[in-house]
């Protein structure tokens, strides 16, 4: 088996070939690559962003709404908790009865944290789709309730 | 009490007037100021569906006989349900006058219908919500089905489009949050406003929504139509009466010879010719086979647009055998253009069952795996369960019909309650939903395409014998066997293929059960040998209609769940 | 000189099928779909890979003028990067990996997480409002998935003592095929696996029905072709680590080479990738995010504490 440092530089030597590679392509694209003569080749609609063939309304630099957010927070919150198991693991042996049970706590209140985002809905993006059943119903009783009536000066023949 | 006489006893008669129309329907003239009150009166005797609003330029007609002065005549055409009955209201306009009450309050589905009138007439409706162009383009000048508007491409400057048009065209469809009453941020987040097609994987050809957006969320969104719009009611006024039969075929592109069925059955009926059993049931046949192939594509497609891939190259293997059929019968595939006015173009070539008993043995256990594939399947069934719903009054005030009113439960299909062409003569069942939501309409589609087959098996078996077209001066084209014979035949076949048969004036409406839903001709001739109005009712634009009211607050992929669930396509909305 | 050699093999083998892959995705799915693919040019149409190549060669090399330029060059290069160089620490056969580190398996975590940036920045970069939903989707979903992609092999490394790739193929000679002692890792591992990737049904950050391409809307020519063999390398990645820490790696009957075993295995996993698009649907983005943290979140834990339960009961 090779040794640490070995390994190391393999991969850096790898890296270095792989960055290389890539610029490569990029490059042979660049020069290969079709290239238009004057400015008469290029459509103005090349310089709109495609949105299904209308121009635009704004850009796409918005202020998001939260669930995006909220993923984030999640993620940064699990994802960092996660990391301490992954010690455990590797000590698992070194670390025996104790460690478990320890380990087995950390879990546990993860597990209520997560059911705790869940029960207060922090998880579900969606809505229920509800059945609006009636809404048009509703809406006609209401006109029908404030319907005009005849007006008396209609006239009375075609 | 019939509802000539209900309406006389509520509105008196100097105020009403009745016109006879070859179609048999009550219609009924009224004063312009009394439109919303009748409805909304017709409306409590169960007419509870809008089924048709537009209109006609009246001042060329020349044969109106029995009919109020009138420039211009909007017509509603109201259906109902309970009465198995139509009525049709019409409203008389002078030409400096062109404005009437808007009736969206009492049918919300009037709104598109009268800005369709706004746009191709000029006529204003007063109390409408939005009234602006919706099928020609905001930057058109006229109003293309005013007579004074050319019909040719020769009568207008030869057409281009320079820069700076192209940037004012560009300019005039950019859409305007504002002018729909939305806003373009909360105090916390942006809305983002895109247009979800006319160029886009799945709008199921060049249909526009412009969506509100909070993240992924639909807070509104406003359909936009008439990029696929090519004037097919303009174009019936310049066609012979003949020719003008495979346009109809290009309407509903999926539906073929469907579309010629309500235009050559009312032109039958203005001309008063009655058609042979025969060519009734090669009717029938045909339009269920075509049936078959759009119910095809909607399944393929349906599956596709949830992310499933695969299906709809299996349905265009089978959709594929159904044109076999098709073409071996007429040489056409997807618009074959086959049926004439007073019958069928040939008669059924020798050995023409044989491919369709294959096919009818063929399909059911392709039917039976795609159930497992596609319906069965979990994750379709959450993408479409309860999304996209809407009770069966809602589908009334819409004006849906076909497979996605009968989603809803309400068993009504035409060809049962209303048989033309011999329906009555067949035994096959009326499939229904129960939730209306998306995967409902499916379902109904998809045991559509099997009771389609049992049409077409029973029309194998029983296949009448006889002449393929009727025996009538006025069919087309005319009968020829003794042209050679008499002059006067000769004379009048001459003539009839040379400008066309010369219809009878008068007012004819006729519709069937087609692919999408109700689909229905109303046509008026001034006694010549092209049509004075040709109207074409088509399904698929009602159903666009609703979109917002049923997607707003889901998500984006749920609107594309929606849309592939009504199973429209543009030609049918835009013509 | 070896590692100068192996790394120029694996290389050309990797890019090769990359694109090879694209030729044998069309050709499987055309089986399965009663059509044929692509058949026409050379032997069995693999002549059409190299006339993609030529084509998407000499596209071109097209920067939007509203794109942010540096971003949106640098964007389709990371998950190329990032899937290559995960590549690194895959054991192809006994002591033939680039780089044998005893934190292999972190390192492969790390590499496929950094292939999210790719498409969050694509995306974000071609100031386009599909582009944004897609990259926000990817965000979200590759986020979301990362949590537990690492939770589930945990059991497969408490079960070895060790991060190294190598090690864990070694100890499946003893112990057999972790796939049977940890079946719930090896299939949570396999979802994150395709999240990762987004392939179908996961492919929600490039769904066209919905979003017309989603983060590489705006993207042609070269840069596209970058994304598409990033996607492929993933592919391949993915089928090479769930045979590694699953299904005995390079183990296998002595009568054929390691390194047979080792590409066989991954070749049946890749052709289960392909499978899964011409099959499964597309599930909505709400009910994905809802499934990785209700459903595949408790399982990877509570899947966890009961190896490691097991283990220590044994021990003792």
């Amino acid at each position: 088996m090779t040794g640490d440092s070995e390994n190391l530089a393999a991969l850096v030597i790898y890296f270095l070939v792989v960055l290389g590679l890539v610029a490569l392509i990029l490059l042979i694209s660049h020069f290969l690559g079709h290239r238009r003569q004057d400015a008469k080749d290029y459509h103005p609609a090349l310089n709109e962003p495609f949105e299904s063939g209308v121009v635009s309304v704004g850009d796409a630099r918005l202020r998001f709404s939260a669930p995006f957010f909220l993923v984030a927070i999640f993620f940064v919150i699990f994802d960092l908790e996660v990391v301490f198991l992954f010690a455990w693991v590797i000590g698992f042996e070194e670390s025996g009865m104790p460690g478990f049970i320890e380990a087995l706590v950390f879990i546990l209140i993860l597990l209520a944290g997560l059911a705790y985002l869940w029960k207060l809905g922090a998880l579900d993006w969606g809505q229920n789709p509800k059945r609006r059943l009636g809404r048009v119903a509703m809406l006609a009783a209401e006109k029908a309730a404030s319907a005009p009536t005849r007006d008396e000066n209609t006239p009375e023949t075609l | 009490m019939s509802i000539k006489a209900e309406l006389e006893a509520e509105f008196g008669l100097p105020a009403l007037h009745f016109q006879a129309c070859a179609d048999g329907v009550t219609t009924c003239w009224i004063i312009r100021e009394d439109n919303a009150f009748v409805l909304r009166f017709l409306k409590t005797l169960g007419y509870v569906m809008l089924l048709d609003l537009s209109a006609i330029d009246e001042r060329l007609r020349q044969h109106r006989p029995g009919q109020p002065a009138a420039d211009f005549t909007v017509f509603y055409h109201l259906i109902s349900f309970s009465r198995n009955e139509d009525v049709r209201i019409k409203v008389a306009l002078s030409e400096d006058d062109l404005s009437l009450p808007s009736v969206v309050d009492v049918f919300p589905n009037a709104n598109w219908y009268e800005r369709e009138v706004y746009d191709m007439f000029g006529v204003n409706f007063s109390g409408h919500p939005h009234l602006s162009r919706i099928l020609m383009p905001s930057t058109w000048e006229g109003h293309p089905l005013r007579k004074e508007h050319p019909a040719r491409a020769t009568e207008m400057e030869p057409y281009s489009l320079p820069d700076d048009i192209l940037a004012r065209e560009q300019e005039a469809l950019k859409f305007e949050p504002e002018a729909w009453g939305m806003k373009r941020k909360t105090d916390t987040n942006d809305f983002m406003f895109l247009n979800l097609g006319p160029n886009h994987p799945s709008v199921h050809g060049v249909f526009r929504i412009a969506l509100q957006l909070d993240g992924e969320k639909l807070v509104d969104c406003v359909p936009d139509i008439g990029y696929h719009h090519r004037g097919a009611e303009k174009m019936a006024e310049r066609q012979s009466w003949h020719t003008f039969i495979p346009y109809t075929d290009r309407v509903d592109y999926l539906g073929g010879v469907m579309n010629n069925f309500p235009y050559v059955m009312a032109v039958e009926q203005l001309a008063g010719i009655e058609v042979p059993a025969r060519a009734q049931m090669i009717r029938v046949m045909l339009a269920e086979l075509y049936r078959i192939a759009s119910h095809l594509v909607f399944y393929g497609t349906f599956a596709q647009d949830v992310g499933q891939l695969s299906p709809v190259f299996y349905m265009f293997i089978d959709r594929e055998k159904v044109f076999d059929i098709i073409s071996s019968i007429t040489g056409g595939r997807m618009h074959s253009g086959w049926f004439r006015v007073g019958g069928v173009a040939q008669d059924l070539p020798q050995g023409w069952e044989i491919a369709i008993r294959e096919f009818i043995q063929w399909l059911p256990s392709r039917l039976d795996h795609y159930q497992k594939m596609v319906m069965d399947n979990d994750i379709v069934k959450r993408r479409t369960v309860n999304i996209g719903d809407y009770s069966t009054e809602e589908a009334f005030a819409w004006g849906i019909t076909g497979a996605g009113l009968r989603a809803t439960g309400f068993k009504w299909d035409y060809r049962k309650e209303r048989p033309y062409s011999g329906y009555e003569q067949f035994d096959f069942d009326v499939p229904v939903g129960s939730n209306g939501d998306a995967y409902d309409r499916a379902m109904v589609r998809i045991e559509e395409i099997r009771q389609s087959l049992r049409i077409v098996e029973q029309c194998v078996n029983n296949m009448p014998k006889g002449p393929y077209k009727a025996q009538h001066p006025l069919t087309t084209p005319p009968p020829k066997d003794r042209t050679l014979k008499d002059i006067e035949t000769l004379i009048q076949h001459f003539v009839n293929v040379s400008w066309g048969p010369v219809i009878p004036h008068g007012e004819g409406y006729m519709a069937v059960e087609a692919t999408k839903g109700i689909n229905s001709y109303f046509l008026v001739s001034d006694n010549n040998t092209s049509s004075y109005r040709t109207r074409i009712r088509a399904p698929s634009f009602a159903h666009l209609q609703m979109i917002p009211l049923i997607s707003n607050g889901l998500f984006v992929a749920d609107l594309i769940a929606i849309i592939a669930s009504i199973d429209f396509v543009m030609a049918d909305v835009d013509r | 000189m070896n590692t100068a050699i192996l790394i120029a093999t694996v290389l050309i083998c990797l890019l090769s099928l990359a694109a090879l892959l694209i030729w044998l995705e069309r050709r499987l799915l055309g089986i399965w779909q009663d059509r044929l693919g692509p058949n026409r040019v050379g032997f069995l149409g693999l002549g059409q890979v190299v006339a993609d190549m030529i084509k998407i060669f000499t596209k071109e090399d097209w920067i939007p003028p509203f794109a942010d330029k540096g971003i949106f060059i640098l964007a389709p290069t990371i998950v190329v990067i990032a899937m290559l160089m995960a590549f690194a620490v895959v054991p192809f056969a006994p002591d033939t990996s680039i780089s044998n580190l005893n934190i292999g398996l972190l390192f492969f975590l790390a590499m496929s997480s950094l292939a999210a940036y790719s498409v969050m920045l694509g995306g974000y970069a071609s100031n386009n409002k599909y582009a944004l939903l897609g990259s926000l989707r990817a965000a979200a979903q590759t986020v979301s998935y990362e949590v537990f992609m690492g939770l589930s092999l945990m059991g497969v490394v408490l079960l070895t003592g060790s991060f190294n790739m190598s090690d864990i193929v070694l100890a499946q000679k003893e112990h057999g095929w972790f796939v049977f002692s940890q079946f719930v890792g090896f299939i949570v591992f396999l979802v994150a696996g395709i999240a990762e990737s987004h392939r179908l049904p996961f492919d929600l950050p490039e769904a066209e029905h919905e979003i017309v391409a989603g983060f590489h809307t705006e993207y042609s020519g070269m840069k596209f072709g970058l994304f598409f063999i990033g996607e492929y390398l993933g592919v391949a990645l993915i089928s090479a680590v769930i045979t590694t820490l699953f299904f005995g790696g390079w183990l296998g009957p002595e009568f054929m080479p390691p390194l047979f075993w080792f590409c066989l295995k991954t070749f049946i996993f890749i052709c289960f990738f392909v499978l899964l698009r011409a099959a499964v649907p597309r599930p909505r983005y709400d009910q994905l995010m809802m499934f990785g943290w209700k459903v595949m979140l408790p399982i990877s834990l509570l899947n966890l504490l009961i190896t490691a339960a097991l283990t220590l009961a044994r021990a003792s």
